[in-house]
């Protein structure tokens, strides 16, 4: 492999740690190896030969239609000079190309059963392939999990990690490390149990599965009224990072189920003991056992969706004048926290986008301040509640630039009205509990959405690019001093990453969700985005919805820049 | 389903969780004799319920208050797209569903009573042609 050393990267501001605990937490080089770029999550790219004095010239080299439409999220992986990329519904393909031509190396197809659609909430998605020692492995909606082999797309192994007909799907990639493969599971809405489960990359055997709600006579089943453990949702349908110095898997975990409270605690903002965990919380699990090694949680008895699932960028930050092992997240619930990842200590939650469900969250107790008028309960509606239930910040990811120290984050302007009903769990169909209103501006400005550059360290924005419409993308960032992202309508950018000024964009057609990746192949950098509208959210948010379903076509293709 | 007398209809309504279906629709269920009949129809003073209804149970796919920008999901269109064959369509989607496109069978699961008091709410917000 041919990776980029640490030691070449010159002129980085401040923040960065040289030591051989940063070396083992390799950054994206001529290869993108990991979904978020690195096991961090960082999105941050070390190439600097495309950069903020020519990406003007930035221009279409080859393209690959994904043979499939609805919402394309697909992180393409770049191992050696073979790209490997999945495309929605299904997958409905796994494909692996050449990353120099596109030309299709060879592609995978797998046999999906006809009836699984009932059983995915938001979205035909599918985040992308893990790649480690010759396997690429994914997630299908059916929700199994698929160890292939990177030279032929051989199947290898193939195994249910659970039963798709109860609610459960998955949607993001596993993460590896040693000789594991951790997958996460979907189903939030359906009343599972969450689960993190590691299988053994050659066999395909489970190793260990731990469950992120408590079950009876666990410690943490007492912050749950009655049964309601049982269908208390908690999933793991995001992505994980990893500190290999630490053999640390962290992952985190979606809204309480159902979103309606009063089944599972006090229907109020007294809500002890009835936190419901480990819902909308941070968990690190041994990478060994699978044991909770430490929790935290961003959203104790959750009732406004506000899934904790978003990733776990993690840095090491100067805070206060120590060098500090953080884990970085920015929250649905609106706020941007770090936790300190070795023992999960909180050490600052701010307000990335107007909220009014809480009014902070005190840094002592770890709890938010709720404002009472602002939770939903059992036929009382809360009404203009900031942020909505897509969030401050959804999936889309953010990037961590260790050479501005910024925080690169897609955010949302919205807010909404809800309630709490009365509703009886089925298996297989939504379990919500819950009545809603979504087609609402934000409480500050006309803008639905904004790119925001944020300090996570002097806690406050850097500078913002303002959109018009909702569902912008995730965001990557280089050493080239460039941040990318997209939005709805189409239209890829390159933005200066101190500055914030828009230096280079393209329409590719139709909306983007996922941030581009690089790479070097030859010596020669690329950039390369998936693109295809996203179908579902929008299907939830009326006249809102309306206005993003119009801004471009459902599509599905991976478009490759260069200079 | 046999046809019933508006009367008898009415019956089986306040009677809901009494009320047993006969045979279930064939997909040709375009003969007027086998068509259901909406027990609430003309009752416009069940709209408002209906529409919570509606929006506890379909709106996250469907949209809050059915509006709805993807084409396939806008229950609004039921009219346009099936005309007086509209209201067999809905009654039978919604009890067997439709596995491959991602709508699941409710049959069992809401109860008659909830299901016509959602169609009394669609029926008044149909698109006109």
């Amino acid at each position: 492999m041919n990776r980029v050393k640490r030691s070449l990267l010159t002129g980085i501001a401040g923040a960065a740690l040289a030591t051989a605990s940063a070396a083992a937490m390799a950054q994206a080089g001529n290869e993108w190896l990991h979904y978020g770029g690195d096991q961090s999550n960082t999105r941050y790219s070390s190439l600097s030969q495309i950069n903020n004095g020519n990406v003007k010239n930035l221009r279409v080299l080859w393209m690959h239609s994904l043979g499939s439409l609805e919402s394309q999220q697909s992180t393409p992986l770049v191992v050696g000079d073979t790209m490997y990329v999945t495309t929605s519904t299904g997958p409905k393909y796994v494909f692996a190309l050449d990353a120099k031509t596109g030309k299709v190396k060879w592609k995978h197809e797998p046999e999906m059963p006809n009836d699984y659609f009932a059983t995915v909430c938001c979205g035909l998605d599918n985040r992308g392939v893990a790649y480690a020692n010759g396997k690429v492995y994914f997630g299908r909606l059916d929700a199994r999990l698929v160890a292939l082999d990177a030279n032929t797309g051989k199947e290898l192994w193939n195994v249910a990690v659970a039963d798709y007909k109860k609610g459960h799907a998955i949607t993001s990639p596993p993460v590896v490390y040693k000789n594991l493969v951790v997958t996460g599971i979907a189903g939030g809405e359906y009343g599972i149990r969450g689960f993190v489960e590691a299988y053994d990359q050659n066999s395909g055997q489970s190793a260990w599965k731990t469950y992120t709600i408590p079950g009876a006579g666990e410690p943490g089943n007492e912050t749950w009224k009655g049964d309601s453990w049982k269908t208390g949702a908690g999933s793991t349908w995001y992505v994980g990072s990893y500190d290999p110095k630490l053999n640390l898997v962290y992952w985190s975990t979606s809204n309480a189920g159902p979103w309606g409270g009063h089944t599972r605690g006090n229907d109020s903002s007294d809500i002890l003991p009835y936190t419901n965990l480990w819902t909308s919380s941070q968990l690190a699990f041994d990478g060994d056992t699978g044991k909770i090694v430490w929790g935290y949680q961003y959203t104790p008895s959750d009732v406004w969706d506000y899934d904790g699932v978003n990733e776990g960028v993690l840095a090491d930050i100067n805070i206060g004048g120590q060098k500090t092992p953080a884990l970085m997240h920015a929250d649905r619930n609106g706020f941007f926290y770090v936790l300190n990842r070795q023992n999960g200590k909180l050490l600052s939650a701010e307000p990335v986008v107007p909220v009014n469900w809480a009014k902070g969250v005190d840094l002592k107790t770890g709890m938010p301040v709720e404002d009472p008028t602002k939770r939903p309960r059992l036929g009382v509606w809360a009404r203009n509640v900031c942020p909505n239930l897509i969030g401050g910040k959804n999936w889309e990811p953010m990037s961590y630039s260790p050479q501005t120290g910024l925080a690169y984050i897609p955010l949302f302007n919205m807010c909404m009205d809800i309630a709490s009903k009365e509703e009886e769990y089925t298996p297989g169909k939504f379990y919500l509990a819950s009545e809603f209103n979504l087609d609402m501006a934000g409480s500050e400005g006309a803008n639905l959405s904004e790119l925001v550059a944020w300090d996570p360290v002097a806690k406050k924005k850097a500078w913002g690019i303002k959109e018009d419409l909702p569902f912008l993308s995730g965001t990557m960032t280089t050493a080239g001093g460039l941040v990318f992202y997209g939005n709805q309508h189409g239209v890829l950018k390159a933005v200066d990453a101190k500055t914030g000024n828009v230096l280079w964009q393209f329409n590719v057609g139709t909306g983007i969700l996922q941030s581009p990746i690089t790479y070097v192949v030859g010596g020669k950098q690329y950039v390369a985005v998936v693109a295809g509208r996203t179908k579902g959210p929008p299907s939830f948010f009326g006249k809102i919805g309306q206005r993003v379903i119009d801004a471009s076509p459902e599509g599905g293709v991976l478009v490759v820049f260069a200079l | 389903m046999v046809s019933k007398s508006r009367g008898a209809a009415l019956r089986c309504a306040v009677a809901a969780t009494a009320l047993v279906l006969a045979p279930v629709m064939t997909a040709a269920a375009d003969e007027a004799s086998e068509r259901p009949i909406n027990p609430y129809e003309g009752r416009t003073e069940l709209v408002p319920e209906g529409k919570s209804l509606f929006n506890q149970y379909c709106s996250h796919c469907h949209g809050p208050d059915a509006v709805q920008g993807e084409r396939p999901r806008d229950l609004r269109r039921l009219r346009i797209r099936y005309g007086d064959n509209a209201i067999g369509v809905f009654y039978t989607t919604i009890n067997n569903g439709r596995m491959d496109k991602g709508m699941p069978p409710w049959k069992g699961v809401l109860e008659e009573d909830v299901v016509w008091r959602i169609f009394t709410f669609l029926s008044a917000v149909q698109t006109q042609p």
